[in-house]
């Protein structure tokens, strides 16, 4: 029942940010640059003057402003994200094309990411002081310090290029569909994955880690123990669910990183995911596509968001009550 | 509460006479707000409720209780320090009850605290000189080198080395800490100091020093004092007149020996038989008043006498009728008792067996 | 007993222990214990000697006599046009895509980043401490609004502002310290925000009021002083956050534009030519990586030696420091038994007795 009431609370809230964003873009885009700009935003930087003007025409750009919100709106509504003037295709074909690319290494990534650094953070944890613990912790703090896309131009440097510079052609860059080849797939979301993943478990094996030992120090813990709970059954039944609950909810907050990571990865990699459509959518000028790009990041962020609260609701029942 | 017990404490006409402070059926209710999805108030609780008192110029009120009757909630509310729900506080005849801040800023001049504890009392990251001088700052009363002779001339009032000026609280002791809370309240020469449990957390001999300070600093500067405490021996020591109070009420209320002495409510009999006699011989003779049960919530006070649940002499009338504060037969007209029943003069009430009510 | 007595017993206390009359501050001590942390010295020492390479850069411009925005196509790029490699024709660290000396560029780099980070968070701290202050100290609506824009703020995904931004206006250095500064001051703001809750509520605070302070001269002379070290910790560890943002943004093309050099676009560039060009991406970012290890380091360092005590009572009751293996020279144990012995002398020179 509380359960219940607390998804709707959320999923309602994810409307209204959803909405904002949407709003907010539009704002951005079509009131807050002066008129003649607009359309030459959302045309390309290559555009004609004659394409500028097909482009006003499409647009109803001569509207009232409250009229072109409420088709925006609209058409939002009815899953239309526009049209790219550069590329001469709907938005949502060119999403469509680069999502697959963006949702592998998205899903690879964070799952690396969970299981190596939760993983690191545990085994730290129960070993600490020991060697494992003071290498992870060397490790974890060159990895914080590192931004995404240097450790992937150093791993492509020392990996991809000695590699290929020997004959081995499994890694590559680029994408390779998974219907096409697996082991294709696989080559070349190793080191994307690796990249995405590497700060990010670097951050979270510091968290859990820290989170754990905390939690270890509990006098509950002492109890289990002293009860004769075996310390593999105290740990994992007890100690660990209750020393994620901060991690969970950093999750959250780093829903936002994962973002740029996916980005900065795809451009570094050349996997022209959605990511990497849209950077280089702004090169040319193709507004349309980025505030398609916008909205949909919106959605990502809500949803994603949504599945933590829900955890954080499972792990912690007392956020369902309030 | 009849008229009568309104008519035992000075009017605002009668303010000419050397009354400092007046406390006019004082009451502070907090609200208990309920889970819902809009904040509504689901309960009160009733810290304080229709107290009256007066302090006296260059005199010393002592307020004793238990922990949870409302004292430091009703000393914050005289210092103006929390807004009253309703009543008034009259000072020097003026009505200071809920003035906004500005208003009330020239009071602030007047009415200082000293605070229970001597670790939390003090800003851990300022310097000890600058904690003294707050109050010129504020006032803006002196500035630069002015500043710093009051307060080292502060500092050797209170007992302090003025050569510490620059040092932290965390190097000073307990009782050096306390000294400088006093010296804080001093700095603007106020007419009234409030004493929030001031030695509560001093150990006994280092009590003693810190209570003689206070002593000479009445006799020096005609300093009055509200002294706030649980220890009623400290409480007897430094008071002329003593109120005690009980669950947000005031039970009794008189000048010291009155009450210590020939104590008439049965709350206030059963607290200093509680009390460590310094003879062990008298402290054989006395009888123990057991009071069974614990104190109430203030939330859900009992009706009529608050303490009647408790209480060893109560009767039907103690459950329905709030009983006023009033004089009782054989007392000097200034102390007062709120109580049905009071204990009488030779009577033992350990001896008083819980008859019929409720 | 009589007030001579009384005067009799403070003096003798007071006499007892010779010490020194000024009291150490909180910012005396930290600064005690960090220079005696060998990685925090040794982290100040490499980001002041990376400030000094980047105040120096136009003097490396003038050393090499290769000015930054210069091309060397003939002695700066090979017979195929593709950039020389360190050491060759005069270049110390080889020369990028059209013959431009790397030095000297990574120097100039370094300003612009340095400039970045220390400004941005600079700017974010004042702005996040007095937003957190009111937000914590006045409560009511003031704190619920200011909370929910801290949240907001928090939550959102700043890449994709600074996208939606680039696709509008031209990508500039203020915007790219507009958007690191917008979303550097929030997660300061929260802190301080907690810190102000839980302390609004000391008695301290409790007896300023009682003086007739006013909520102003309490923010800002009672509760922040008490704040000032967890902020400090936190724009320490801020500043690698936001050099590594300037990259990101230059890197992806929306950040500093070109030819004006950021690690961040020297390495986009050099994305075509990691095959011929190792040094090319390797230079940039080892500086890169080096500055915000740097940062890490003495964050970590600063925040070690603020409060030694935290991070000391771990699983079953053991004591361990999180010094992240940064003892190499002593065991552990050793370690922490320095830190102990250091504690106790300098932090409580009177054992807390009672004594008048």
């Amino acid at each position: 029942m509380g359960m219940a009431r607390f998804l709707i609370r959320r999923i309602l809230a994810g409307l209204l940010v959803l909405w904002v964003v949407a709003t907010l873009t539009f704002f951005l885009f079509f009131v807050a640059v002066p008129e003649g700009v607009v359309a030459r935003n959302l045309a390309g930087r290559a555009a004609t003057p004659a394409v500028i003007a097909q482009v006003e025409r499409n647009l109803g750009l001569n509207q009232p402003k409250a009229v072109q919100y409420w088709h925006y709106v609209d058409h939002l509504l009815h899953g239309n994200l526009g049209f790219s003037y550069y590329t001469q295709q709907p938005v949502t074909t060119i999403i469509k094309q680069a999502l697959p690319a963006t949702i592998s290494v998205v899903i690879g990534g964070v799952l690396l990411w969970l299981i190596a650094g939760l993983g690191t953070g545990i085994l730290s944890a129960t070993r600490a002081r020991s060697l494992f613990d003071r290498v992870a912790t060397v490790g974890v703090l060159a990895g914080v310090s590192a931004p995404t896309f240097i450790v992937g131009e150093l791993l492509i440097v020392a990996v991809y290029v000695q590699l290929s510079n020997h004959g081995i052609t499994f890694i590559q860059t680029g994408y390779t569909p998974i219907t096409q080849s697996f082991s294709g797939w696989l080559g070349t979301m190793i080191l994307p994955w690796i990249t995405l993943a590497v700060v990010q478990a670097a951050v979270y094996t510091r968290l859990s880690r820290g989170s754990l030992l905390d939690t270890l120090g509990e006098d509950y813990i002492r109890t289990a123990r002293s009860k004769g709970i075996s310390e593999r059954r105290v740990l994992y039944r007890h100690a660990v669910r209750s020393a994620m609950t901060p991690v969970v909810s950093q999750l959250g907050i780093d829903v936002g990183a994962l973002l740029g990571g996916v980005i900065v990865v795809e451009q570094v990699f050349g996997l022209q995911g959605v990511g990497q459509q849209t950077v280089t959518a702004i090169s040319q000028g193709d507004g349309q596509l980025v505030i398609g790009f916008v909205i949909l990041a919106a959605l990502f962020v809500v949803v994603a968001n949504l599945i933590v609260d829900l955890s954080y609701a499972l792990l912690d029942p007392r956020v369902r009550v309030n | 509460m009849t008229e009568s017990a309104v008519d035992d404490f000075p009017s605002e006409a009668d303010m000419g006479s050397d009354v400092l402070v007046t406390a006019d059926k004082l009451t502070k209710h907090f609200p208990v707000y309920g889970s819902g999805v809009v904040r509504r108030a689901v309960a009160q609780v009733r810290a304080v409720d229709q107290v009256s008192l007066t302090i006296r110029k260059g005199r010393t009120l002592g307020l004793v209780g238990e922990t949870g009757c409302g004292k430091s909630t009703l000393a914050r509310c005289i210092a103006g320090l929390i807004p009253v729900t309703s009543g008034k506080v009259y000072f020097e005849g003026r009505d200071i009850t809920n003035l906004s801040r500005r208003a009330m800023q020239p009071f602030r001049r007047e009415i200082q605290m000293i605070f229970q504890d001597p670790y939390g009392s003090l800003n851990p990251r300022r310097r000890v000189g600058a904690i003294i001088g707050d109050p010129f700052a504020v006032h803006k009363t002196s500035t630069g080198a002015e500043r710093k002779r009051a307060v080292q001339d502060l500092m050797a009032r209170v007992g302090l080395n003025p050569e510490h000026y620059n040092r932290f609280p965390a190097e000073f002791s307990g009782g050096q800490r306390q000294r400088i809370g006093v010296a804080r309240a001093l700095a603007l020469r106020p007419k009234l100091i409030i004493c929030d449990e001031p030695v509560s957390a001093l150990d006994v001999s280092i009590q003693a020093q810190v209570l003689n300070l206070l002593a000479d600093l009445q006799d020096d500067f005609g300093l009055s004092y509200l002294f706030i405490a649980h220890d009623l021996e400290v409480v007897r020591h430094v008071s002329d007149a003593v109120t005690v109070m009980y669950l947000g009420r005031v039970a009794e209320y008189g000048p010291g020996d009155a009450v210590y002495d020939h104590p008439r409510h049965p709350y206030s009999a059963a607290l200093l038989s509680a009390a460590p006699a310094a003879d062990p011989d008298s402290a054989a003779q006395r009888q123990r008043v057991l009071l069974t049960g614990d104190v109430p919530s203030p939330i859900n006070p009992p009706s009529g006498c608050r303490f009647h649940p408790r209480c060893p002499k109560a009767r039907d009338l103690c459950a329905t009728a709030d009983p006023p504060l009033e004089t009782k037969a054989g007392d000097p007209a200034a102390h007062l008792t709120a109580c049905h029943y009071p204990v009488q003069e030779g009577e033992i009430l350990a001896r008083a067996g819980r008859r019929e009510h409720r | 007993m009589s007030i001579t007595e009384v005067q009799f017993q403070a003096t003798a206390v007071e006499d007892a222990p010779a010490k020194a009359i000024e009291g150490r501050s909180q910012w005396q001590l930290t600064w005690r214990r960090l220079t005696g942390d060998w990685v925090a010295v040794m982290s100040m020492v490499v980001v002041v000697l990376i400030c000094a390479f980047a105040l120096c850069a136009p003097l490396i411009a003038a050393a090499t006599g290769h000015p930054v925005y210069h091309a060397f196509p003939n002695k700066g790029t090979n017979a195929f046009g593709q950039p020389v490699g360190p050491g060759v024709n005069g270049f110390p660290l080889g020369t990028d895509a059209i013959g431009r000396d790397l030095l000297v560029r990574i120097a100039y780099g370094a300003r612009i980043s340095l400039f970045v980070g220390l400004f941005t968070t600079a700017v974010a701290a004042v702005f996040g401490v007095s937003v957190g202050l009111i937000a914590g100290y006045f409560g009511g609506w003031v704190d619920t609004v200011l909370a929910r824009i801290i949240d907001a703020v928090l939550a959102f995904p700043f890449i994709v502002l600074a996208l939606a931004l680039a696709a509008v206006l031209n990508p500039s250095l203020g915007i790219v310290i507009g958007v690191i500064t917008f979303f550097s001051w929030a997660g300061i703001s929260r802190i301080v925000r907690g810190q102000t809750l839980s302390l609004k509520e000391k008695e301290y605070i409790e007896a300023a009021r009682s003086l007739g302070a006013g909520p102003w001269r309490i923010m800002f002379i009672d509760i922040m002083p008490n704040l000032l070290g967890p902020v400090l910790v936190l724009a320490t560890l801020y500043i690698p956050t936001a050099v590594s943002f300037e990259a990101t943004l230059s890197f992806l093309g929306i950040g500093i534009p070109p030819p004006a050099p950021s690690w961040g676009n020297i390495l986009a560039e050099a994305q075509d030519h990691y095959q011929t060009a190792w040094w090319y991406v390797v230079f940039p970012a080892a500086v890169l990586l080096i500055t915000t290890l740097a940062f890490n380091l003495l964050g970590d360092g600063v925040r070690d030696a603020m409060d030694p005590r935290t991070e000391r009572i771990l699983a079953g009751g053991k004591t361990a420091t999180r010094r992240r293996g940064k003892h190499r020279g002593l065991s552990l144990d050793e370690a922490i038994l320095v830190g102990e012995q250091a504690d106790l002398s300098v932090d409580h020179p009177i054992s807390r007795t009672e004594e008048g």
